[in-house]
């Protein structure tokens, strides 16, 4: 009787790994359909686009794609908006977290609730005032204003992240400095700035990976060329260029690369990050 | 002898008195403090956020072009013109298709593979959580280029595996057809957005009690009754958040549609979310976007709200 229940079991288990393991094949082939073409002769896309040969490879494609797109500066406009911003974020954000908890007023907390509840809202609300303020601002095309933006519709779900966790630590450390003499904001910065390290990777990675990626806001904030991120840039160079698909296959390969790199090598990191964020939403 | 004592109490009385005062000055201090640390936070919420917004509320009932200061309010004028336009029908129809599609599949799929994912080992269920919740981190705008090859009827994959097979009957125009065009869009967002919903269903179905399938296994109950009798019920706060993410998000989704087809062909895939973009940015009626943008928001917030009262109610039963 109980071998047959663990023969069941056992066989049940490799009956789910099969289906698993389809499920992440299905999802791994338009990513090997990408890398496979990327690095293929446009003939070669044509005649054999399932397979790729060694005659038939090449680093042309990307190499053009490359030089065309002005990959470098793309590179480094991203990283600059996203430095700014995630750096806003994490500050503001963990600040106002703070802020919610210390307190017990009722105005702060009526905030945090509106807060919570504005997360629901599409930028497309507020898309075009916001373009108009920006220009009356002197923000727009520029990395600045466009951090800005990110900021502000980040900080919502981060000031909700932030809240959660630090309800999680302890009223007792806080009264504990409080009475030791500590001030409040010597509070933040030695008893809960250490201990928010999880929260911030997880906010660093939830909202790196957005803004990073993004590509509506900075469509709408940036209309030089110069000042381009690497999605939009990616939008306006190969939807110009959907016949070349050697090129569209090269540059999109471009973009994806860096976030491959950082993936492969945090894998664990992003999905800790991800399970710690979901279980604090 | 009295008056010592109620001198005693009234120094007492003012002692306390003080002290609570002082505990007071302490919290209202804490209070001030507060509201310094959330200053920031709120300014730029108020000026990028809410400021922009209200904007727009006011603006869709005027004839602002988007740049000029003058401006005449025209009432409803913009919200007729939107409803009166002759692809509004069609492109709130695509709205809520491409919503009823995506949201049931997405999640169905992504509770089924996170209950299968639970059940095995631990190494190799991070092996396919890793896989699965890969695409999440590219674009949208690559994802929609990676997708346009994938669908591309001469050359995409999905025709030429379908042509190799000699299975030509199954060789369609998946972007280009009217019947295929939507289903396609969303299939590409499910491709990209599973793996996030998987992971959140995962951390649900982990915080389980592990006593709850004992019990069920000593009652001799088969995976299935476990999964419909135990998983799913108690999965109902992660499906409530879930939902109501996915609905947000498919209906102010932007950038993959705008990539994979920009709401072409024709009208065929135009989202409210696109058409706001097409009316501000391609046509340059300002007037219909703001009326457009807030119609969406009000769809977005009415079905949000519809959906929490749904699922909440849901979860009270069990």
């Amino acid at each position: 009787m109980n071998k047959e229940k663990s023969l069941k079991k056992s066989r049940s288990r490799v009956g789910t790994n099969i289906f698993l393991m389809i499920v992440a094949i299905l999802v791994l082939v338009p990513l090997w359909y990408l890398l496979n073409n990327a690095f293929k002769t446009p003939q070669a896309m044509m005649l054999e686009p399932l397979i790729i040969r060694p005659q038939t490879f090449t680093f042309a494609n990307i190499a053009r794609a490359f030089k065309i797109m002005n990959y470098p500066k793309l590179l480094l406009n991203n990283v600059i908006i996203l430095v700014i911003s995630c750096s806003f974020l994490v500050v503001l954000g963990s600040f106002a977290g703070y802020a919610i908890n210390i307190s017990n007023n009722k105005a702060i907390k009526n905030l945090y609730i509106f807060i919570v509840l504005i997360m629901t809202l599409p930028f497309q609300l507020a898309m075009i005032p916001l373009v108009s303020m920006l220009k009356s601002m002197n923000l727009m095309d520029s990395f600045f204003g466009t951090s800005l933006v990110f900021t502000a519709w980040s900080l919502p779900f981060v000031i909700f992240l932030y809240t959660g966790y630090m309800k999680t630590i302890p009223k007792e450390l806080l009264e504990a400095s409080i009475v030791d003499g500590c001030g409040l904001f010597k509070t933040y910065v030695y008893i809960y700035m250490p201990l928010l390290k999880t929260i911030t990777g997880t906010v660093l990675i939830l909202r790196g990976v957005h803004i990073w990626n993004d590509l509506l806001i900075p469509l709408v904030t940036i209309t030089k060329s110069s000042m381009s991120t690497l999605s939009l840039k990616l939008y306006s160079f190969a939807s110009t260029r959907i016949t070349a698909w050697d090129l569209v296959f090269g540059g999109t390969l471009l973009v994806v690369i860096p976030i491959m790199v950082l993936f492969l090598s945090l894998q664990k990191v992003f999905i800790q990050g991800i399970v710690a964020g979901a279980v604090k939403g | 002898m009295i008056k010592k004592t109620s001198k005693n109490t009234n120094i007492a009385m003012s002692r306390i008195g003080k002290i609570k005062k002082k505990k007071s000055i302490l919290e209202k201090q804490r209070d001030r403090t507060a509201f310094v640390f959330l200053l920031p936070a709120l300014i730029l919420i108020l000026v990028f956020f809410i400021t922009p917004i209200i904007l727009s509320l006011r603006f869709s009932f005027t004839n602002w072009d988007g740049i000029s200061k003058e401006y005449n309010f025209i009432g409803l004028n913009n919200f007729k013109y939107v409803v009166n336009d002759a692809c509004f029908g069609r492109i709130l129809l695509n709205t809520l298709y491409l919503m009823i599609i995506y949201v049931p599949v997405l999640n169905i799929l992504a509770i089924v593979i996170a209950a299968l994912i639970v059940n095995v080992k631990n190494k190799i269920g991070n092996f396919y959580k890793s896989v699965l919740f890969f695409p999440n981190l590219l674009s949208m705008t690559v994802v929609g280029f990676i997708w346009k090859l994938m669908y591309d009827y001469n050359n995409g994959l999905i025709n030429t595996v379908f042509r190799k097979l000699k299975l030509d009957f199954l060789v369609q125009d998946w972007i280009g057809a009217k019947n295929l065009v939507i289903p396609s869009v969303a299939a590409s967002i499910i491709w990209f957005a599973l793996g996030y919903f998987l992971i959140i269903y995962i951390a649900g179905m982990m915080s389980i009690p592990i006593q709850l399938y004992e019990a069920a296994d000593v009652e001799g109950a088969t995976r299935a009754q476990k999964f419909f009798n135990v998983t799913l019920p108690l999965l109902a706060p992660s499906i409530t958040i879930n939902v109501v993410l996915s609905t947000m998000g498919i209906i102010a989704t932007f950038d993959l549609p705008f990539v994979l087809t920009g709401g072409g062909p024709g009208y065929l895939s135009e989202t409210l979310a696109l058409k706001v973009y097409h009316y501000a940015f391609t046509n340059f009626q300002q007037g219909p976007a703001l009326a457009l943008a807030v119609i969406l928001g009000i769809i977005a917030i009415l079905i949000a709200f519809l959906e929490l009262k749904i699922l909440l109610k849901r979860e009270d039963i069990y």
